[in-house]
């Protein structure tokens, strides 16, 4: 039986990020996937009524970048020491950040409305969002592709995954942005990391 | 011996809860607080042009949630295993998620909107966040008035600051929620906390 369940829907959504870090890790879970019509009956067996949620020992855990981040902890991920995770934190809020700003324009349900958002996102915020990141990384990141220190971290993961929306919006978005587009490749060519992209469920989001 | 010092403007805000864990921790600090006027010419020389920045034996780390955990964790303030650390992390999450909510109607500028605003989230919002916390603290609380465990942590500090905001919009607020009520108190209680509240400067937010 599996110390670790993920409990989320099947899409990638909030749940992917941990499932990137499992991957990373080599590390088996249960990969619980609710389809839509599967939730209701379910939502208040969670403990905030919402998902992702991992049971870890039988013990639930709410809230997608905890559970990202206990998972990174979990398998050295997350930083090798309190200052290093701390870098790694100020990149993940810093993403975090940037998430934040784009998804009003991501899940504008009016089209027109919708390509009047991306299009304000893309000429008025989204630079000063990826600039951060380019500065935190040169603070951080010792020269190297990886955020933070020389290793893969879960800053990278997540800005892994964050790039793929970006990208699913606007192809051209990281075109300025040399280092963010060769830090995703990075994170693709590490080989638990491509096997499972190649694997998993192919989602629209 | 490691140095600490915290830039941010002189109020509570986003920086109080560092200040909280400082405390708690009987940690000395420098605590430097900008005024408007003086941050124009320091903005430049935070990585992210924001504040608080935490300046730990030189090194620079932005955001607010990122400097908690790396305080908390330097002084056993975060929880006493990785599950723990990760429990606070959900409360902290769920703390935010709730602030999150009022901090928009904070920024209104026209009063009749801010007044209706108000009302209708201390009516539709604000319940389901509260109980959502009193459900954690019931679920990783060990049957005590701490969050996580039988020990104060970041979480506790950081729901004492956040509930201080939302007592002004309604001061009786917590009488439904007597876990809750309960937990500030405890806070209060402990005597370096109980130090640092009568002494620290008086600010409008």
């Amino acid at each position: 039986m599996s110390i670790y369940k993920l409990h989320y829907f099947n899409f990638r959504g909030r749940g992917e990020l941990a499932r990137l870090v499992f991957a990373a890790a080599g590390q088996t879970f249960e990969d619980i996937r609710y389809e839509r019509n599967e939730w209701p009956s379910n939502k208040s067996k969670m403990p905030l009524g919402q998902m992702p949620v991992l049971e870890f020992n039988g013990t639930q855990l709410p809230q997608s970048i905890t559970v990202a981040r206990f998972l990174a902890k979990q398998f050295q991920l997350a930083g090798k020491d309190n200052l290093e995770q701390a870098k790694v934190d100020a990149v993940v809020d810093t993403i975090a950040d940037l998430i934040v700003k784009y998804s009003p324009a991501r899940w504008e349900p009016d089209e027109t409305k919708k390509k009047e958002l991306l299009k304000k996102f893309f000429a008025e915020d989204l630079d000063k969002h990826l600039q951060d990141l380019d500065v935190l990384r040169k603070l951080y990141g010792d020269g190297g592709p990886f955020f933070v220190g020389n290793h893969l971290t879960l800053a990278d993961l997540y800005f892994y995954n964050t790039g793929q929306n970006l990208l699913q919006m606007d192809e051209n978005s990281l075109n300025n942005y040399p280092w963010l587009k060769q830090n995703r490749e990075e994170v693709e060519k590490q080989p638990k990391i491509a096997e499972y992209i190649k694997n998993r469920p192919d989602m629209p989001y | 011996m490691s140095t600490y010092k915290l830039y941010y403007f002189n109020v509570r805000g986003r920086g109080e809860v560092a200040r909280l864990i400082f405390a708690a921790a009987d940690q000395k600090y420098e605590d430097i607080r900008y005024e408007r006027e003086e941050w124009v010419s320091h903005k430049s020389e935070m990585p992210l042009g924001q504040m608080p920045v935490l300046e730990y034996n030189g090194v620079k780390l932005p955001q607010s949630a990122a400097i908690n955990r790396f305080l908390a964790n330097q002084f056993h303030l975060a929880g006493k295993d990785n599950f723990d650390q990760a429990k606070v992390d959900a409360v902290v999450d769920t703390i935010n998620d709730m602030i999150s909510k009022y901090r928009p109607i904070r920024m209104e500028q026209d009063e009749a909107k801010q007044k209706e605003l108000t009302k209708t989230f201390l009516a539709d919002e604000l319940p389901k966040h509260l109980q959502n916390l009193e459900g954690l603290g019931k679920l990783y609380g060990s049957g005590g008035s701490f969050f996580v465990g039988n020990n104060l942590t970041w979480a506790d500090l950081y729901f004492y600051d956040i509930a201080q905001h939302i007592l002004e919009l309604d001061e009786n607020i917590f009488n439904n929620y007597p876990w809750l009520k309960e937990n500030r108190q405890q806070v209060e209680k402990q005597p370096k906390i109980a130090e640092y509240l009568k002494n620290r400067p008086k600010t409008s937010h």
